[in-house]
């Protein structure tokens, strides 16, 4: 696999990372009843 | 060469990014575990919620001395407060005037406060807690603590006793639900 593969299969997973991050702080979030 | 060291870098970004995502919501069950020794500290908010609070000082508090907890209460229109830690839901009562005080917390989030009420799960029935609310201590004692729908909002319905109903989100990973925990005035100090 060249670099430049590597390079964006890598950048996909950090963002698909941060993506899931954020989520899942937003799922904790919802505490209010109703 | 470049690239390479690029792909390094984001390679151990992914990791410490999924590395804390994983983690960060084990930590409070392992400062629990650590502090579970501490029984002065469980001791002295025992004592807390007995005696009359020193005047002039205090916020308005919740203590629970099962889960070694006291945090201030936040009082806000919105969810504004929560970002700060307690919040008692402005549509319902406070302890002065009897009825259903609700107040809620995140039970956990990646941002700040972590986990002001995740250990809510270790309040069991029987428990004593105290509100401590301009400057006079309401004790409580526990009554029930129940796993409802995020829909069920008799939760905070008023009622004929006064009650302090405290609410969070469970279960941790998938917090679809609330754990209620309820409790019913003992004492007025």
């Amino acid at each position: 696999m060249s670099e430049k593969t590597r390079f964006w299969i890598l950048l996909a997973l950090l963002i698909a990372s941060i993506a899931l991050l954020v989520a899942a702080n937003a799922l904790a979030s919802r505490v209010s009843i109703g | 060469m470049k690239l390479s060291r690029v792909n390094t870098g984001l390679l151990v970004a992914i990791i410490a990014i999924n590395s804390y995502l994983i983690l960060s919501p084990l930590w409070p069950k392992v400062s629990f575990w650590l502090d579970r020794h501490d029984t002065k500290h469980i001791q002295q908010l025992s004592h807390a919620i007995h005696t009359t609070p020193p005047q002039g000082i205090m916020a308005n508090q919740l203590i629970i001395p099962s889960m070694g907890f006291q945090e201030s209460i936040y009082e806000s229109r919105d969810q504004s407060a929560l970002h700060k830690g307690l919040w008692r839901r402005p549509l319902t009562s406070t302890p002065d005037k009897g009825n259903n005080t609700v107040i809620i917390g995140h039970r956990f989030t990646y941002t700040n406060p972590r986990g002001v009420f995740y250990n809510l799960d270790k309040v069991h029935v029987g428990d004593e807690l105290g509100v401590v609310w301009n400057q006079k201590m309401y004790r409580y004692k526990v009554t029930t603590v129940q796993q409802v729908p995020a829909t069920a909002i008799k939760v905070e319905a008023p009622t004929d006793t006064p009650t302090l109903t405290l609410y969070t989100c469970t279960p941790l990973w998938l917090p679809k639900d609330r754990l209620v925990v309820t409790a019913l005035l003992e004492k007025t100090l």
